[in-house]
């Protein structure tokens, strides 16, 4: 089961880069004590060598993970962004890709996430649920609104 | 030996875990189960030269294989419709 929770979600948040967001994201799981206190500094790390900015519709999302040596539960944080940040893109790392939601996964077996991981390329295919993704206005309702989406509990 | 559809991608976690299980799903379908679907790592795809069939990327490729390569990107950010048109093409390729 992937873990999530309103002190997973941040709404409006006010970040000046990617590493910004990943470490606001890593610092809630961290809290929650889903990830090593490093986790944050691992997944920055590997976003540098393989980035994972995806250019979805009608905005960009990126999609940032670890290794998961750092992973205690899995688990999964996102941020909303008051104003886009640079990603670079996966498929093209040359490209940077102007994003405005960001779902970090700690994934400790990516195996057993299989279905949740289907629902969340399902939901990144889908701009008219991106829309809805984007204008939950609380962490409540964000939580709430994903759960269902994804099909946890 | 069966045949080998390959499925890269940078660090090999869950992007690839996702395009894998879709295929294999597919594969299922189409009563294609003795296909074998592998995720790796892109820098490890060397060792499967002259024994794969099929490359399914997540990244952009810079070089040519042997084999075809399709772009894996849609399992990801397509639509239902991308997601299964890329199947389509997956089963042509492999059946061919």
């Amino acid at each position: 089961m992937l873990e999530f929770a309103p002190d997973l979600t941040v709404v409006g948040l006010v970040a000046s880069d990617a590493c910004a967001v990943i470490e606001t994201l890593a610092g809630r799981l961290a809290a929650r004590h889903c990830v090593s206190a490093d986790y944050g500094a691992q997944t920055y790390a590997r976003e540098l060598e393989h980035p994972t900015g995806l250019p979805t519709r009608p905005y960009c999302i990126a999609f940032p993970h670890a290794d998961a040596a750092g992973v205690t539960r899995s688990a999964l944080a996102v941020a909303i962004l008051s104003q886009p940040v640079t990603f670079q893109n996966m498929a093209d790392p040359a490209e940077a890709l102007p994003v405005e939601a960001v779902f970090l996964l700690a994934n400790k077996r990516p195996e057993e996430q299989v279905s949740t991981l289907r629902r969340l390329a399902q939901l990144f295919g889908q701009p008219e649920r991106l829309l809805a993704l984007r204008a939950q206005s609380r962490p409540e309702a964000v939580t709430t609104w994903l759960k269902a989406e994804l099909g946890l509990e | 030996m069966g045949k080998l559809i390959i499925v890269a991608c940078g660090a090999g976690i869950n992007t690839s875990t996702i395009a894998e299980d879709c295929i294999r799903e597919r594969l299922a379908k189409e009563g294609l189960g003795d296909v074998e679907v592998k995720r790796i790592l892109m820098a490890d795809i060397d060792k499967f030269v002259g024994r794969m069939n099929l490359i399914v990327s997540m990244m952009k490729i810079f070089r040519t294989f042997d084999v075809p390569i399709v772009q894996g990107m849609p399992f990801l950010i397509g639509t239902q419709q991308e997601k299964n048109a890329l199947l389509d093409k997956i089963v042509g390729l492999i059946k061919a």
